[in-house]
């Protein structure tokens, strides 16, 4: 069985992924004001609950509760949950009984369906055929009421493992945080997602403006008969690079497909850093970087994500060009991070008292990526060059803290760097003079 | 910087007096699970090594074990442990705990002087990991929510995240650097204030030993998984207010012991969310002489103190078994 590839969180996150395909549906123009996906879970059982249209008959019949993955399958456009998969595989991981009721402004559905009763009468040698059975199926409805409209599927019976994680609190606060950062875009369009009724809160992307500091973004459009040699809906990348609050673990690239966050703060080749890129390795200097990468498409099959949508396929020639370009624009934030890095060093040192840079990103402000204005590459201030005097030298020692103290205190400086000047300038004056 | 036992005597803090005694008291009801003289002690002594005295002298506790993390001191720290039987070592709880022999029923009190951090979380998993059936945790840290900070501060937080200044994010920013991943996203700022930081220390420690056992618990049978259950919920404020959550770790087939304990029977036990809050009246001695005359009472609203308000009594009926009294003494 494919259970053991996902994740709990992420099996319960293919559920969302579908109630926003369906949101999707049913609002082309991506405003979801009103749309709401329910979650509920506790040791007994996971409810999850939406008004977003509904699944057609037709769609779960050919797809949706199929096991495989038809070749004909719809397309949902734009959709996050493309793999079909995802439902089943929930299923199987979570219980050993789910229930799934759908009403659509024309159709209605409902399965009620024990596992162990559905392996006994399938044919396991051919899953190619497994699918479920309708309990009851209408189509063509014309009096479907607007407040019936929706899918609602429970699972009981949990597996010991699964009921054990649901009454977790720690559980319940990853699974909320990984929700909201998944769906973050979505939730920004208007869905409402609760889990166990309480609200889910995202966090929007933000990167520093000033009019001295300007993220970089890139826009590109990637035509289907240049990706796959079909007629098609075209992939649109729009990639922004930049600095925000500085954050050893969420600086990195965060990389989104219809909406869906695929990768979170990555750190590593699979976006721009290391030697295999010609890069530096992701460093504490870095810790302000943040990039983020948007792949839309009509047609989700043409977005470089994995199955899991835990990853991006690093071998599709969609990303790799796309790579390229982020690495192109990440690479004058990472100059200037580095020079930021050397100025704060210097200026430490008592070498400089340039403050340029450290000035230019304490004063910006953080704003929306959807409310910025864009230039096509980052900027910044450069760094002042090396004041002109005689070339220093650093000297370092330790010396007991009492001791210290005491020639802080004597000397009336505040810190220890001028205890370390004010004494050479000491001695420089009484035994310097040759 | 010395440490914070140099600044406060902690011997004098009246709600912390109160409350180790609370809890001295409620470890006598331990019996069901072994004698307690037979059990060790592992704690924060500090130098004045308060909770050591009292568990060694009132319940004959005699394993017992300091830990101390300013290895700086350990000179003064080995001068002050107040009986031969306390050990001690100077290295931070987080090497300290992973190496004890938890074969031993154990009573660890982690009393912090710090905040709710991955520090305290990844301590007390260290416990939960290991420790055997019949075994107490108890936590104790500041749980007193930021003030409003100095105007540098403020514009420290702008130049940080390009934001502007907000009392609520800015404590829900330092929360959530100081714990990280554990913080609920759906937290808001404002929960923070007051006594919420508290509210939400305990859950998150609580969240932490339940998550722990699980991970324990996972191949054991039923009847040998080990439960945790609460038993102290205090907040009490000497100035900061202090959190301490803690409770007995039990096989889930030894209920009966647990219950034999009769922990409820104690009022300052809290089983649940609600916290036991210690408030201390400010008495004279000769007040609390005339109270003690009347004292056991069942209906403290019959008590009679003139000038004292009632409310004042109330808490002093409720507490005065655990009231420490300090005197002025001269040693000659």
């Amino acid at each position: 069985m494919l259970t053991r590839d996902i994740p709990l969180t992420r099996a319960i996150l293919d559920l969302v992924d579908n109630s926003v395909d369906g949101a999707r549906r049913m609002q082309a123009n991506g405003d979801f004001n009103g749309l709401w996906v329910r979650v509920e879970l506790d040791r007994n059982h996971l409810k999850i609950a939406d008004n977003c249209g509904g699944i057609p008959v037709d769609i779960a019949r050919n797809y949706a509760f199929r096991f495989g993955r038809p070749k004909d399958a719809p397309l949902t456009p734009g959709s996050v949950g493309q793999f079909g998969v995802g439902m089943k595989r929930t299923f199987f991981k979570l219980g050993r009984h789910f229930t799934v009721y759908s009403t659509t402004s024309s159709s209605r559905f409902d399965m009620d369906i024990d596992v162990e009763q559905w392996k006994a009468m399938g044919e396991p040698e051919k899953a190619d055929e497994w699918h479920f059975e309708f309990r009851n199926v209408e189509e063509n409805l014309t009096n479907v009421s607007p407040e019936e409209i929706g899918t609602r599927i429970e699972i009981n019976q949990l597996y010991d493992t699964v009921a054990e994680n649901f009454a977790l609190d720690n559980f319940l606060t990853r699974l909320k945080q990984e929700m909201s950062l998944a769906h973050a875009l979505s939730m920004d369009r208007g869905l409402a997602i609760t889990v166990n009724t309480i609200p889910l809160r995202h966090e929007p992307q933000l990167l520093f403006v000033s009019d001295k500091l300007k993220p970089a973004y890139v826009e590109k459009t990637y035509p289907r008969a240049v990706l796959d040699g079909q007629p098609g809906p075209p992939v649109k990348v729009k990639l922004f690079a930049g600095v925000a609050e500085r954050s050893l673990h969420e600086g990195g690239w965060y990389v989104f497909c219809n909406g869906r966050l695929v990768i979170r703060a990555d750190q590593t080749a699979t976006t721009i850093w290391g030697q295999a890129h010609g890069m530096r390795q992701y460093h504490p200097d870095f810790a302000y970087f943040r990039g983020y990468a948007y792949f839309d498409s009509d047609n989700a099959a043409l977005l470089p994500w994995t199955t899991t949508k835990t990853g991006v396929d690093v071998d599709s020639p969609v990303y790799k060009n796309v790579q390229q370009e982020m690495i192109e624009i990440s690479k004058p934030v990472l100059t200037f991070l580095s020079n930021l890095a050397k100025e704060r060093a210097a200026f430490e040192s008592g070498d400089s008292t340039d403050g340029t840079l450290d000035q230019a990103i304490q004063s910006a402000e953080a704003k929306r990526t959807d409310a910025l204005t864009v230039t096509p590459t980052f900027v910044a201030p450069q760094p002042s060059p090396m004041p002109p005097g005689p070339r220093m030298q650093k000297i370092q020692y330790s010396k007991p803290l009492v001791e210290v103290e005491k020639a802080k205190q004597l000397l009336k400086v505040q810190t220890f760097i001028a205890v370390g000047e004010k004494t050479f300038e000491y001695f420089m004056k009484y035994e310097g003079e040759e | 910087m010395a440490g914070s036992y140099r600044q406060i005597n902690y011997s004098l803090r009246p709600a912390k007096a109160i409350e180790r005694k609370m809890l001295c008291e409620a470890f006598r009801r331990l019996y069901p699970f072994g004698k307690i003289e037979t059990y060790r002690y592992v704690g924060f002594g500090s130098i004045y090594f308060s909770d050591f005295h009292l568990f060694h002298r009132a319940l004959g506790m005699n394993d017992m074990l300091s830990i101390e993390k300013d290895a700086y001191a350990e000179e003064c720290f080995q001068f002050n442990k107040p009986y031969k039987c306390v050990r001690l070592d100077c290295r931070p709880a987080s090497e300290v705990l992973p190496e004890l022999d938890w074969q031993a029923k154990t009573i660890v009190w982690l009393d912090y002087d710090v905040k709710l951090d991955e520090a305290v979380l990844s301590d007390v998993t260290s416990v939960c990991a290991r420790a055997c059936s019949g075994s107490v945790l108890v936590v104790s840290m500041n749980a007193h929510v930021e003030r409003d900070p100095d105007e540098a501060t403020r514009q420290q937080y702008t130049a940080d995240t390009g934001l502007p200044f907000n009392l609520d994010e800015y404590r829900l920013r330092g929360f959530r650097k100081r714990v990280g991943n554990s913080v609920p996203p759906e937290i808001a700022g404002s929960e923070l204030r007051g006594k919420g930081l508290a509210k939400i220390s305990r859950r998150l420690i609580h969240s932490g030993i339940e998550e722990a056992l699980s991970a324990r618990n996972s191949l054991v049978p039923a009847e040998k998984k080990i439960v945790y259950r609460q038993v102290f919920n205090f907040i009490h404020s000497d100035g900061a207010l202090i959190l301490t959550v803690g409770g007995i770790f039990i096989e889930a087939g030894e209920q009966q012991k647990f219950d034999a304990c009769s922990f409820g029977e104690l009022n300052f036990v809290h089983f649940g969310e609600e916290p036991y809050v210690i408030e201390v009246p400010c008495l004279t001695m000769k007040e609390m002489r005339h109270l003690n005359a009347q004292l056991p009472q069942a209906a403290a609203a019959a008590l009679t103190l003139p000038g004292v308000p009632p409310s004042d009594i109330k808490r002093y009926a409720e507490l005065y078994r655990y009231f420490p009294t300090f005197a002025e003494a001269i040693f000659t």
